[in-house]
């Protein structure tokens, strides 16, 4: 079988038509809104620290009065919290509630995405967690304070929370890391006008039975509950794991309580203050805006007297931690274990270093941390914990606008990369094999045999019957003498076979190549594509799929097309055609030998036997050169003009036919090379690319700008207070 | 000499034998990825071990471990008696290292970077042998930041032969500290120290069953450094687990045990090391094996087609089948009549069939002119192709183009994915492939020559039997006889007897012409009998065919980086193997890791 030398491209086209008219329009719809424009105007991280810092002033001034009065008062009672709910700030604050949960959704749409993109899970990321575990069901609820103690292993912070809570509800032990699950108390009656597991989202909720149930291991995270009575009112209690110890998933479930937190009681010693695990944790929590009390444990008084305030202060230097209250407990484990540990307030004139005396009268009264937790301001506190989460929530550098930022950029560096790729994914498919010209003229004459009617199809049929009946001993003997012969067309199905690996082959190098000079972006994708599984996958389908080709079909639909086109495109030419065909059929012997220079006809068999009788050469591969000899003999013999072009017509209406069946093959396999080596590449590449005009980019960005506004408006509604 | 020294110059000397195995190990060039990156690290490691090899005999470095605030400096003032390291309670305090040698040590023996150091030159019996550093801790840097802590400490441990790792209530379980001995303990001895014993429960046993995962732990002290220190400013001696520390650093740690101790270190460090390398290397096992199944499997595909091919002509080519039989069959009846007539029908056969065989073009051709023939034949017609210098697809090979292909692809894939270089099958091409698979065709050839010869021999020996023979020459020789009965009556008797005439020449002519007729029918006959079994000997052939193992490769070079991978990585164990028969016991009191380190320290 000749070969002739097709050449078609094969790209890995990623765009799809009017992908720049989608992009432009794309742009425009959310223009404003888009994380660029979000981070130029960049003050809302500004404006919200600046609220802070109003809010903590106000109650700085307010703070000792407050304090001392009501120690010695009864518990404000919750109605007076109220009052101080209705102020602008906090129903401001509980609008953005809507947007927040907005954001939410929208986030969780475009999670899909992000992964796609190769960036961190959403639920790695800090921002999201404050939103979802702290702000979208705290945002709007009233003012109840969740209080953690909060430290490193084995230094007492059970002990301590047994003291707040006045009864031995978490089981301390002399071992480190005993406490696994957090431990909760909530005030009577809490728990029913509340939704527990709606405040802490990522906890398994569960009633206290006993102490001992915070030791043991589990694999989900567990809070254990309790309704307390003396607890005062709104106030939720927890002890939490250690944020330090080799029990890794300790360190996760504090930080989950850190961010659900208002109020974290860090309990540090000496050992320990300066830890670069308990430092990090304190520093998310003074970025998250928590109010911190200290409390130093287990000191050895009256010596270490003189050593607090420089604990104090480094600690403070290094996390940005502003302590609220400061205590110092002695290491009296008898005391403790007894729950009687006494802790000493220590005033915040004492807090400086040199500053004045700061020496524990063990005489003086000890503190009573829980009644000092009642007296906290509740709605303040909340309004504080809440904006310094909303300000890390839209902190131009580690919050939503920089995840925005990130979003696009990634999906720039994708859209290049996918841009690259189809550039330089071109490759060329050469010496595609060509059907053998007698299995397309004997097409052609089918159907043109359907095409002709009386007289003329009458002829053809007579002449070929006859032909046939006088071909058919030639036949026999040849097949005796060569063997049995495959058949045209299995034949041209193995030299396509050989054609498709050929074009793999050469896919694979090119993707292999490619896949050594990729970015980082593209390298898992390709890697994907050149593994020796999905080789083996993709030759096996298209094995089955090549088998299952039934090549007459595939050349009837050629022939059939072409020639339609050919009979509408050039109506002249086909009655040209139909002309020929009506005189040929009188003049059958000279058609014969036109037609045959195309390898038509039945010379073709008797001849190549005949030339042939001791050389066993195929039948095929001797076709050109008679075709070729025949061709001169016809034109010369013809002397026709108007018959030679004629020819020459049908000959390029012949090589048409020959491109348009190697096309139709060559874009065969293409569709199953896309769909099984590049598989859902092509198209997770489009899509990574397109993530900044999805729609579930669009909400996030819409719902983060209209935060940012109503951001704004809190700040304007928050008057400078008078310094 | 000496039977202990002796033992130590034994130790010693396998030391070297071991680190010389090593050497050679790394020293290989490979393909493989993995591996390269395995010796690479080795390299590091080895090195470090040759700087300790160097300092064998130098005093020996024991160096404080542990959280800020677990008394690291106070540990150090008791153990020497006084103070010369400076403690406090503000953390950290200590953050410039501070070496406490004896007043006649010799600094720059130590090979440490001094400018780096406090140096406290202090005359105490404990500081005879040994060298003391205080360290600064490894938990309050939250990075290793150049000028942190963390980065002094990253520096010091390749030096320290001894740790004494301090913990205490609250810091035995921190998860940096962890972290950090896993790193720092490659290679060194550990003595365990739970301090604050003044303050502190005693939890030993919790702290030891925890350390017991990673770490061998012979014994923890639990220490009250400050009354020791006080006990022996007063001229006392220190009372509890302090004496018995400071008993172990004098005893334990003396010049007599310094080769002991440090030898111990090495082999560890080289044992982590190894395990290590043994772990990366395991994890490419999965595609390992899948690439040699698919090399496997690609070869199989290979040998099957071939056989396929063979199978079909060699049912095709009855006419050579029959020569060789007759052939055979001549070969082994000798001279008589009726062999006679079938080798003359045979030399006639060959006569044309040489015309073809001369430009034999399938498998089953070569394969019928026989082993021999064949094999020349098949060789003289490789080597004029590659004196012609013309690599194509030699008309005789009958491995299809597809299949090697296909198996490029894939072979390619798998080899890519398990690391090895990718050059191994690229560069190859289709036309080494081609060659490849021609010397696969040729072995197979060879060996199906000899098959088609054995089932030739097998065929005549059961079909052409002395009985088979007798029966063909007796009915054969009939027809002649006959003539020649009757020819001889007629000259004999008739013409001189009854006076006939001589029979003329159209009787000859027309006895020859039913003379070649009975030939004809006999050897006709006789064909078929032969080939009577033939389809079913050639169907079993075609069977064994398959299932033989051909030892020729289609990708050579990736089948030998494969092996050599294997024989590589087996070494390794082996090394692994003696590495573990070397590591001693455990050296009296001091502990060491258990299992590989998770990161390594090769500076």
């Amino acid at each position: 079988m000749k070969r002739r030398r097709s050449v078609a491209a094969v790209s890995l086209t990623l765009g799809r038509p009017g992908y720049t008219v989608n992009k432009r329009a794309a742009r425009q719809k959310i223009g404003p809104v888009s994380a660029k424009s979000l981070s130029t105007r960049g003050f809302k991280s500004v404006r919200l620290r600046e609220v802070d810092r109003r809010l903590i002033r106000k109650r700085r001034s307010k703070e000792d009065p407050v304090i001392s009065q009501s120690k010695t008062t009864a518990p404000i009672p919750n109605a007076t919290h109220r009052k101080v709910d209705e102020a602008p700030p906090g129903e401001r604050l509980r609008e953005c509630g809507i947007s927040v949960r907005a954001i939410e959704a929208a986030a969780a749409q475009l999670a899909p995405a992000v992964t796609l993109l190769g960036l961190p899970a959403l639920e790695g990321r800090e921002w999201y967690r404050l939103l979802r575990e702290k702000l979208a069901p705290q945002l709007g609820a009233d003012a109840y304070l969740v209080v953690a103690v909060v430290g490193g292993t084995n230094i007492g912070k059970s002990v301590i929370f047994n003291h707040i809570a006045d009864s031995p509800l978490s089981a301390s032990s002399p071992l480190a890391s005993g406490t696994r699950n957090p431990v909760c108390v909530v005030p009577t009656g809490f728990a029913e006008s509340h939704e527990l597991p709606a405040i802490f989202p990522e906890f398994d909720l569960r009633p206290w039975t006993s102490a001992n149930e915070a030791l043991a291991d589990t694999p989900d995270d567990r809070i254990y509950w309790r309704a307390v009575v003396d607890t005062p009112p709104n106030l939720l209690i927890l002890d939490t794991p250690d944020i330090d110890s080799d029990v890794q998933v300790n360190w996760k479930r504090a930080d989950g309580i850190r961010r659900v937190a208002d109020v974290l009681i860090a309990v540090l010693t000496q050992q320990k203050y300066n830890d670069a695990a308990v430092k990090q944790y304190f520093r998310k929590a003074a970025e998250e805006g928590k109010l911190v009390l200290v409390i130093f444990n287990q000191c050895q008084l009256p010596d270490d007297d003189l050593y607090w305030p420089l604990w104090l202060d480094t600690f403070c230097r290094e996390t940005g931690v502003s302590p609220r209250l400061v205590y110092v407990a002695p290491n009296d484990r008898r005391a403790a274990e007894e729950g009687r540990l006494p802790f000493f307030e220590k005033p915040p004139t004492s807090w400086k270093v040199n500053g004045a005396s700061s020496k524990t009268d063990a005489a003086a009264s000890p503190a009573n941390l829980a009644h000092d937790l009642s007296q906290l301001k509740f709605a303040e506190i909340k309004l504080s914990t809440l904006s310094g989460a909303l300000t890390h929530l839209m902190s131009d550098d580690a919050g939503l606008p920089a995840f925005l930022r990130e979003v696009e950029t990634r999906s720039g560096a994708f859209e290049s990369a996918a841009r690259w790729l189809s550039s330089e994914s071109v490759i060329k498919v050469r010496d595609w094999p060509s059907i053998s010209n007698p299995l397309l003229v004997a097409e052609i004459r089918a159907w043109w045999r359907q095409r002709q009617h009386g007289m003329a199809r009458r002829v053809h049929e007579f002449y070929d019957t006859v032909g046939r009946g006088l071909l058919f001993p030639l036949r026999v003997a040849g097949d005796k003498l060569r063997g049995p012969t495959i058949s045209p067309l299995e034949q041209y199905r193995r030299n396509e076979w050989g054609a498709i690996l050929s074009v793999i082959e050469e896919v694979y190098d090119r993707l292999n190549w490619l896949s050594e000079s990729a970015s980082q972006l593209l390298k898992p994708f390709l890697e994907r594509m050149l593994a020796g599984k999905s080789r083996s996958q993709l030759l096996e389908q298209l094995r089955v799929d090549h088998e299952r080709v039934d090549f007459g079909q595939e050349l009837s639909v050629t022939v059939n097309s072409e020639m339609r086109a050919f009979e509408e495109g050039s109506p002249e030419l086909y009655r040209f055609y139909r002309q020929l065909t009506n005189v040929s059929a009188a003049v059958r012997p000279l058609t014969s030998v036109v037609l045959f220079s195309l390898g038509w006809g039945p010379a073709a068999h008797v001849l190549s036997p005949m030339l042939a009788p001791m050389v066993d050469l195929g039948a095929h591969s001797l076709v050109p050169i008679v075709a070729d000899f025949a061709t001169g003999a016809a034109a010369a013999a013809g002397g026709d003009a108007a018959l030679a072009s004629g020819a020459n017509l049908l000959e390029a209406r012949f090589r048409r036919l020959q491109t348009a069946f190697t096309t139709r093959r060559v874009d065969w396999l293409l569709t199953r090379l896309k769909d099984q080596v590049f598989g859902a590449v092509p198209r997770d590449l489009q899509t990574a690319a397109e993530v900044p005009r999805s729609e579930a980019y669009r909400n996030l960005a819409q719902a983060a700008a209209r935060l940012d506004q109503q951001l704004a408006d809190v700040t304007k509604a928050s008057p400078e207070p008078n310094t | 000499m000496t039977t202990p020294e002796l033992a130590q110059l034994e130790a010693l000397s396998q030391v070297d034998e071991l680190v010389e195995r090593l050497t050679r190990w790394t020293a290989e060039e490979t393909v493989w990825e993995p591996l390269r990156s395995s010796r690479a690290l080795l390299k590091r490691v080895l090195s470090r071990v040759d700087s300790l090899r160097v300092r064998l005999e130098a005093p020996l470095v024991v160096a404080t471990f542990g959280g800020t605030g677990t008394g690291k400096s106070t540990l150090v003032n008791a153990i020497i008696g006084r103070e010369c390291a400076r403690t406090g309670r503000q953390r950290p305090t200590t953050t410039r290292p501070l070496l406490i040698v004896h007043p006649n040590a010799d600094l720059n023996a130590l090979g440490f970077p001094i400018d780096d150091f406090d140096v406290s030159r202090v005359d105490a019996p404990l500081l005879q042998d040994i060298v003391l550093i205080d360290c600064p801790d490894p938990d309050t840097s939250e990075d290793d930041a150049k000028g942190s802590n963390l980065q002094r400490l990253h520096q010091l441990l390749p030096h320290c032969d001894v740790l004494i790792y301090t913990s205490t209530q609250q810091k035995y379980r921190s998860g940096r500290v962890a972290d950090e001995l896993g790193l720092a303990s490659n290679g060194c001895r550990l003595l365990f120290v739970q301090t604050h014993a003044e303050l502190d429960q005693d939890i030993r046993d919790d702290w030891q069953s925890h350390l017991g995962a990673h770490y061998d732990v012979p014994e923890v002290f639990f220490v009250d450094s400050l009354r020791g220190l006080k006990e022996q400013q007063d001229g006392g001696r220190p009372s509890g687990d302090l004496a018995r520390l400071q008993q172990v650093l004098t005893t334990q740690l003396s010049a007599a045990h310094r080769v002991q101790v440090r030898r111990a270190n090495l082999i560890d460090l080289v044992h982590s090391a190894v395990d290590h390398c043994r772990n990366t290397l395991r994890d490419y096992d999965p595609e390992l094996d899948q690439l040699e199944a698919a090399l496997e499997d690609q070869h199989a595909r290979l040998v099957r087609s071939l056989a396929d091919n063979l199978t079909r002509e060699l049912k095709r080519s009855s006419a050579l089948w029959e020569r060789r039989l007759l052939a055979s069959v001549t070969q082994l009846w000798g001279f008589s009549p009726f062999s006679s007539i079938l080798r003359l029908y045979n030399a006639m056969g060959g006569l044309i069939a040489s015309l073809t065989l001369l430009r034999a073009r399938s498998s089953a051709q070569i394969a019928l002119v026989g082993a021999v023939q064949g094999f020349r034949w098949f060789r003289a017609r490789q080597q004029e192709q590659a004196a012609e210098g013309r690599l194509e697809r030699l008309p005789a090979t009958s491995a299809d183009d597809n299949i090697l292909r296909e198996a490029q692809v894939l072979i390619a894939g798998y080899a890519k994915s398990s690391g090895f270089d990718s050059a191994l099958v690229q560069s190859g091409s289709l036309q080494t492939l081609r060659k490849q698979a021609l010397q696969v065709e040729e072995e197979f050839l060879t060996d199906a020559s000899r098959r088609i010869d054995q089932i030739i021999d097998g065929i005549v020996a059961r079909d052409s039997g002395w009985l088979v023979r007798l029966c063909y020459e007796v009915l054969f020789a009939i027809y002649p006889l006959f003539v020649l009965v009757r020819v001889g009556k007629n000259f004999f008797y008739d013409s001189l007897v009854g006076n006939a005439e001589l029979i003329g020449t159209s009787f000859y002519i027309s006895a020859g012409l039913f003379f070649i007729l009975w030939s004809w029918l006999f050897v006709m006959s006789f064909c078929r009998r032969l080939r009577r079994h033939l389809t079913g000997e050639i169907e079993t052939l075609a069977q064994s065919l398959a299932e033989q193992r051909i030892t020729g490769e289609m990708f050579p070079a990736l089948a030998e980086a494969c092996r050599q991978a294997r024989l590589q990585r087996s070494r390794l164990d082996a090394i692994a193997v003696t590495v573990t028969g070397l590591r001693p016991e455990r050296t009296g009191s001091f502990g060491s890791p258990r299992t590989a380190a998770r990161r390594l320290v090769t500076a």
